[in-house]
């Protein structure tokens, strides 16, 4: 349970960043209070979080996949009063191709770490102050791995090879498939064919 | 890393032994099989319940089993508990290679044994078995500590078995 | 009831450790409840679940015995369509991906699959860790009554 005043402080602070304040998660309990702001104010934004609405404490920095909309890149952040954190999340949304965004090592020197994951997960860029990308080094996966493993197109092979022992209809077994059958073949969610994807002779 | 695979063969006890009279081997059984020092490699979840096995009893020593050894250097056993990730891969097979012949090695846990709930994953390897040579699987997600000690008291059979032969 | 009440003085392997009514140690199979739905299967996120079934023709009753079929019999007694049955020839559980998350024991409508508390099957093979449907039947006789 937020403070009364919190969802009110942060639409203060950031009246003055941002032209139109438009906070999430204010009416519901449940989640932290969430705003949206527009990808080239992303380091503005956490500087005023960080000095203007006191939230010090850096939690965690990733990129949800948003499929058309591009990937959304979510910060957590919070501010501590006595006895209880006050939650926040700054969320700005990125286009899927040339994802780019300054980096924000220079307002929560955690966020380092975050960016390299993020960067090996989804493939987005972070810059330094002038406007290079930074080279991030590999922080989860192997050196020889290929790919943006947490984008959604990202297929996982295993499920690709291993057939789903869920594909067989009742009465039917590997050695007698059934011949024809008039409703479609079950197939688990997500998971493309063989002749969809993956090597061919 | 180079990308050729890595021949493992089975774990042997050594030379001598084999060549060994009869009588030397059953001492080298008892001796081997009964003395069994524990590297713990807790990797994840199953790691908490390789600590409560190790923390269970007052004196493993009745049941043949030493002192599980931090250090790793000296073991005999290598218990992997816990998810293997292809980072961690080489490190593995470095930690195995380190350890002094006759290494034997539990694997604990479904992670362990095949990459377990997350077989799907992208940098899961499925199973420590493509890594290291695995004496005995011990299934469960994660195991009962009791389940460790039978692992342990299997392996033993089988190390008295194997020499004797 | 601390964990010091619970375990019995003796220490395993001396002694077997007192555990609670609903522990999943092994999932045991009634193979005659078992109609090859494939539900389990298909629920199974770990895909360990591998069950094979076939088709067979049902022996049909007399003229007089027959139960009624949805449509009206014959007058002379045999309904009109032969009737088929699934009989399972394989059903396997591989426990060395299993995750125990019980979700197999929950979703079959039959009660086909159960919980024992056996946790002792450890195997030097990992190959040994499928478990045939006889293999799975022996779990049975150690899953312990429904509570009252």
């Amino acid at each position: 349970m937020t403070g009364d005043d919190w969802p009110a402080r942060v639409e203060a602070t950031y009246a003055e960043l941002l032209d139109d304040v438009r906070l999430e998660g204010v009416d519901d309990d449940v989640g932290p209070v969430a705003i949206d702001v527009p990808a080239d104010r992303w380091v503005d934004a956490l500087t005023a979080a960080r000095d203007g609405l006191g939230c010090t404490f850096f939690d965690w920095l990733s990129a949800v996949d948003e499929l058309d909309d591009g990937f959304r890149l979510v910060c957590h952040v919070a501010a501590r009063r006595p006895g209880a954190l006050e939650h926040l999340v700054v969320r700005t949304l990125l286009p899927r191709e040339g994802a780019t965004v300054a980096s924000a090592a220079k307002v929560f020197a955690g966020a380092r770490w975050h960016e390299r994951e993020t960067h090996e997960m989804f493939g987005i860029d972070f810059t330094d102050d002038g406007g290079e990308v930074l080279a991030l080094d590999r922080l989860l996966l192997p050196a020889e791995f290929e790919g943006h493993p947490l984008r959604k197109e990202f297929v996982l092979a295993a499920r690709v090879a291993k057939p789903w022992p869920g594909a067989k209809e009742p009465g039917e077994s590997d050695d007698a498939p059934a011949a024809k059958t008039s409703r479609r073949r079950g197939r688990p969610p997500g998971v493309p064919t063989r002749d969809e994807w993956g090597p061919h002779e | 890393m180079d990308s050729a695979p890595t021949e493992l063969g089975l774990p042997s006890v050594g030379p001598r032994p084999e060549v060994a009279a009869e009588p030397a081997r059953y001492v080298l059984d008892r001796g081997i099989g009964y003395s069994l020092w524990v590297f713990d490699l807790g990797l994840a979840c199953c790691a908490v319940e390789l600590v409560a096995a190790a923390t269970a009893h007052e004196d493993f020593r009745p049941l043949g089993v030493g002192p599980f050894e931090p250090d790793g250097g000296r073991a005999d056993v290598m218990v992997v508990a816990g998810t293997v990730t292809d980072k961690l891969a080489p490190a593995i097979r470095r930690l195995y290679d380190r350890l002094p012949e006759p290494t034997h090695v539990i694997s604990f846990g479904s992670c362990a044994n095949s990459g377990g709930p997350y077989w799907d994953s992208y940098c899961v390897t499925k199973g420590v078995d493509q890594i290291v040579p695995v004496d005995v699987y011990v299934p469960g997600c994660p195991p009962r500590p009791e389940a460790l000690v039978q692992g342990i008291l299997k392996l033993q059979e089988k190390i008295e078995g194997s020499v004797r032969s | 009831m601390s964990d010091h009440d619970r375990q019995p003085r003796g220490e395993y392997p001396e002694t077997l450790p007192e555990l609670p009514p609903r522990t999943r140690g092994v999932i045991a199979l009634i193979e005659e409840n078992c109609t090859s739905c494939m539900l389990c299967a298909r629920e199974c996120p770990a895909w360990c679940i591998y069950i094979d079934s076939h088709k067979e023709p049902v022996p049909q009753a007399g003229p007089t015995g027959s139960p009624v079929s949805r449509g009206s019999p014959a007058p002379s007694g045999r309904s009109g369509r032969e009737r088929t049955r699934v009989v399972l020839d394989r059903f396997a559980i591989d426990y060395s991906i299993c995750m125990y998350c019980s979700i197999c024991v929950e979703v079959c409508p039959f009660d086909a699959l159960h919980w024992s508390s056996e946790f002792e099957y450890a195997e030097l093979d990992i190959r040994e860790l499928t478990h045939e449907k006889d293999r799975l039947r022996e779990w049975m006789w150690t899953v312990p009554a429904p509570p009252a």
